[in-house]
């Protein structure tokens, strides 16, 4: 692709007036990146792809859907029912939230195992977290449009949250509803919001990709690349890598829109909202249930709200808190155990959320909220400080050489050779 | 002076986000005709998008309130918080005895508590009747205040109210002389 | 295992006395559905014959809101003429206007209206029914958890409330609704329809008819929908196979 652009005379002609083939020839076909990238690297690619099927997706739905209290709940099933090929763009676009959100939880934690948020790339994470922070908004927006009930109580219960600011709290929160309860006002802006963060989103993205290149990407084994010998370009090696994957997601991806589209939803969300009676219960979707189990585990609200979006806060400060100098957690013996703990803890948080906090549920709830804590806030610095790594390999091609990827641990033996 | 220009150049964007002329004028005080309530009976009336709850309490109702305070199952048994306007903040939390008037909005999370005026029953034996939140369990007593133990925080919030009549009620408009906003409520 | 279990927790459900049975959710039914699974598709006849049992049954209190006649058409439609459609809507009264003169007026339906509501507005609706408000049903089979089994079980769920168990005013026993006590009589027996294509009326039959109807009713592109899953599916399987095929070439020279 890259080789004979130089030769088109047009393409010659653009080039000098912009650069943009240049800027795509250096960074996709000159971008040195490690050669020795796992399958857990495509899941950065698989994200943006996400973003840009939900951008096209939503805008296509806005065509047909009305932000209007009364009317909104019937353009989505008239979306569903009466305009062509309505029902794929809504099953795309519904499930595609839950996909979404799926490929960067995983792409997170991938960046927690590999350390991929330490220096050089402190800044690389945190715009990487703004983004996550972004995407939350967006998808809670997002969720309020059908107007169902969940939708409604949903929307009730995560703005009341701000009236545990103390003094001011009653005064924000009736400045976000643009009313005295969730109403048309709400819905109005929560549209206007939705429409536009995606595209905000876009934006962090772009400085993000700016930052990752500036440094290149992390690899399973944490070291730097040393030279030539450790690098393969973007384009093919990584392209047609990343294109398998996506093939494989959009199976995955696919069989929930066409077979089992609404799995993943709250039947309370296909009966319209009625704001004078609310659902047996209020349950947000999966994505956001660790956070609501955070804020339903602490006993006051205030402190509830705080610890809910600390959870969130406290991994921009995560290149701090870590001391250990060295990235990837394959060599690091303890904090491995850690990690994979952290992740029991976000699953077991999660299950927790989905339950009314009573008995048993409350209990977890609050051990695994203070883990989370635990993890961040103490294990991290300490474990960094006494921990003993183990030997790391002189470089990329060294360790690929002598079969040392195995050493790469799980991600590594994905890899077939 | 930059400073100064900008912020009043985006004041306009940040307050229109605040309730609109017409949002606020629908939000009008109400008038209910009350008489038609029996004694043991509640009606939900709309003001302002919530559902205000206008219970009538039987004497047998109010003498347990009175012996509830001291029982220490309240967590603020003389509304102390400011949950409602100073003429409800008595032992029977309203203006007459047999007449609760209460913004029906758990102070938890903005549901919608369900009355369970019978003692005992589901909610166990000890239960004194009041109201329970399907959402999370949170209960309050026959005065909207709520029990110990449960994720509400404050009682039922009590909306400004006044009789216009010695039956009519007027929801949203304080008795003369007294000047009492809703906004002043800790929490709805 | 699963049966010592279940036995386990229906002595528990029993000992424990009609409160605690109130939280136990029952066991949905297991009936099979010709739309089941991700070739299944609708029966038109079943629909039609489901479609009767609304029309003369539920039709009396529940409004199919988001339906208008001319769905009951096309290739997703349950297998009526356009002809046929014509007729179904021309059997109802609609408002329409106001006319020249400035008033309301009837007149027969067009395919292009929405299907008539039993009731002018919910209040009217309550009024009518001891305060108690039919639910629109043109999504009832998603908005309920479990869908289709569990509307099955409602409709054949109902019994004698059991000794013991106090029912509210005008409330029914049922065995699916949470609860046990559902203010809809019991509106399906033996017989209460006499099928059209001679099909014996049982209160099974036109249970499972009207449910299979009420389904289609909340998702009438299920058809379309799985039809272009498995295409979509099989292309991607091979342009996956591909890209695999071709990853292993190109990076045959890396490793």
């Amino acid at each position: 692709m890259a080789a004979p652009v130089k030769q088109n005379k047009l393409i010659r002609w653009i080039d000098h007036r912009l650069p943009v083939f240049t800027l795509m020839e250096h960074e996709l076909n000159e971008y040195p990146t490690p050669k020795n990238l796992n399958y857990w690297w495509n899941f950065g690619s698989l994200a943006g792809i996400m973003l840009v099927i939900m951008i096209f997706t939503g805008v296509f739905l806005a065509m047909a859907y009305t932000p209007q209290k009364d009317l909104a709940f019937d353009s989505v099933e008239r979306i569903m029912r009466e305009v062509n090929y309505g029902w794929l763009m809504r099953y795309i676009h519904m499930n595609g939230a839950s996909f979404f959100f799926i490929v960067t939880y995983i792409h997170i934690f991938r960046g927690l195992y590999y350390g991929s948020y330490k220096t050089p790339r402190e800044l690389l994470w945190m715009l990487g977290v703004v983004i996550l922070l972004l995407m939350m908004a967006t998808a809670f927006m997002g969720y309020v449009l059908p107007w169902g009930q969940m939708s409604y109580w949903g929307a009730t219960v995560i703005t009341n949250l701000f009236s545990a600011v103390p003094v001011v709290g009653n005064a924000i929160v009736t400045w976000l509803w643009g009313g005295f309860v969730v109403d048309n006002p709400t819905l109005n802006r929560f549209f206007a919001l939705h429409y536009l963060l995606p595209f905000v989103i876009v934006g962090v993205v772009m400085l993000h990709l700016a930052a990752l290149h500036q440094h290149g990407s992390n690899n399973p084994l944490g070291i730097d690349r040393k030279g030539p010998q450790d690098s393969i370009p973007f384009h093919p090696y990584y392209t047609i890598k990343d294109l398998f994957g996506l093939g494989v997601f959009l199976l995955f991806y696919a069989a929930f829109v066409f077979f089992w589209p609404n799995l993943l939803g709250d039947p309370a969300n296909y009966i319209p909202a009625n704001p004078l009676q609310t659902p047996p219960e209020i349950v947000p979707e999966w994505y956001f249930l660790p956070f609501y189990a955070i804020l339903r585990s602490v006993p006051n609200k205030l402190l509830g709200v705080v610890m809910m979006f600390g959870s969130i806060f406290i991994l921009f400060l995560l290149p701090w808190l870590d001391t250990s100098r060295v990235r990837s957690a394959t060599f690091r013996p303890i904090y491995k155990w850690f990690f994979f703990v952290l992740i029991v803890d976000c699953v077991a948080l999660g299950i927790v959320g989905a339950h009314r906090p009573e008995g048993i549920w409350v209990v977890i709830g609050r051990i695994a909220t203070a883990y989370y804590y635990f993890h961040f806030l103490l294990m991290m610095p300490f474990v960094g400080w006494f921990e003993r790594p183990r030997p790391l390999p002189t470089s990329i091609s060294s360790a690929v050489l002598k079969g040392g990827g195995r050493l790469a641990g799980a991600g590594a033996t994905m890899e077939k050779p | 002076m930059g400073a100064i220009g900008t912020v009043s150049a985006l004041w306009p964007f940040f307050a229109s986000l605040s309730p609109a002329r017409d949002t606020i004028a629908a939000g009008a005080p109400i008038d209910v005709d009350v008489s038609t309530i029996k004694p043991g009976q509640q009606i939900t009336v709309v003001w302002r998008g919530h559902p205000i709850f206008i219970l009538h309490r039987t004497p047998d109702e109010l003498k347990m309130l009175q012996e509830a305070k001291d029982t220490g199952l309240l967590r603020d048994p003389d509304s102390q918080q400011p949950q409602q306007p100073s003429y409800a903040a008595n032992w029977h939390r309203s203006l007459k005895p047999e007449h609760l008037v209460l913004i029906g909005v758990c102070t938890h999370l903005g549901c919608i508590p369900r009355l369970e005026a019978a003692p005992g029953g589901d909610l166990g034996a000890n239960w004194p009747g009041g109201y329970f939140c399907p959402c999370h369990g949170s209960k309050y007593d026959l005065a909207g205040r709520v029990f110990n133990g449960v994720p509400a925080p404050l009682n039922l919030p009590v909306p400004p109210y006044n009789y216009i009549k010695d039956n009519l009620m007027r929801v949203g408009e304080n008795p003369p002389g007294i000047n009492f906003e809703i906004s002043e409520i800790e929490q709805i | 295992m699963r049966k010592l279990v279940l036995a386990v927790a229906g002595a528990a459900a029993l000992g424990l006395g009609a409160a605690w049975a109130q939280e136990a959710s029952q066991p949905l039914p297991d009936e099979h559905w010709s739309f089941d699974g991700i070739f299944g598709t609708y029966d038109r006849a079943e629909l039609q014959r489901g479609f009767q049992v609304y029309t003369q049954v539920c039709a009396a209190c529940h409004a199919l809101e988001h339906l208008l006649y001319a769905d009951l058409g096309g290739p997703n439609g349950l297998g009526y003429s356009e002809a046929e459609v014509k007729a179904i809507a021309a059997q109802a009264q609609v408002t329409d206007g106001p006319n020249d003169q400035g008033e309301m007026f009837q007149r027969p339906g067009r395919p292009s209206d929405p299907f008539a509501r039993p009731f002018a507005n919910d209040k009217a609706a309550r009024a009518a029914n001891n305060g108690a408000l039919p639910p629109d049903l043109s999504l009832i089979v998603k908005a309920r958890e479990g869908g289709p089994q569990y509307v099955y079980g409602v409709l054949t769920g109902y019994r004698e409330p059991p000794p013991g168990v106090k029912m509210g005013q005008g409330m029914n026993y049922n065995l699916q609704f949470p609860g046990h006590q559902i203010a809809m009589p019991q509106p399906l027996r033996d017989d209460s329809v006499t099928y059209a294509d001679g099909t014996k009326a049982t209160l099974q039959q036109e249970a499972h008819d009207v449910v299979a109807f009420l389904t289609w009713a909340s998702e009438p592109t299920m058809e379309p929908r799985k039809r272009t899953g498995v295409k979509v599916f099989l292309f991607l399987l091979v342009a996956t196979v591909c890209a695999y095929v071709v990853k292993r070439r190109i990076w045959a020279s890396v490793h």
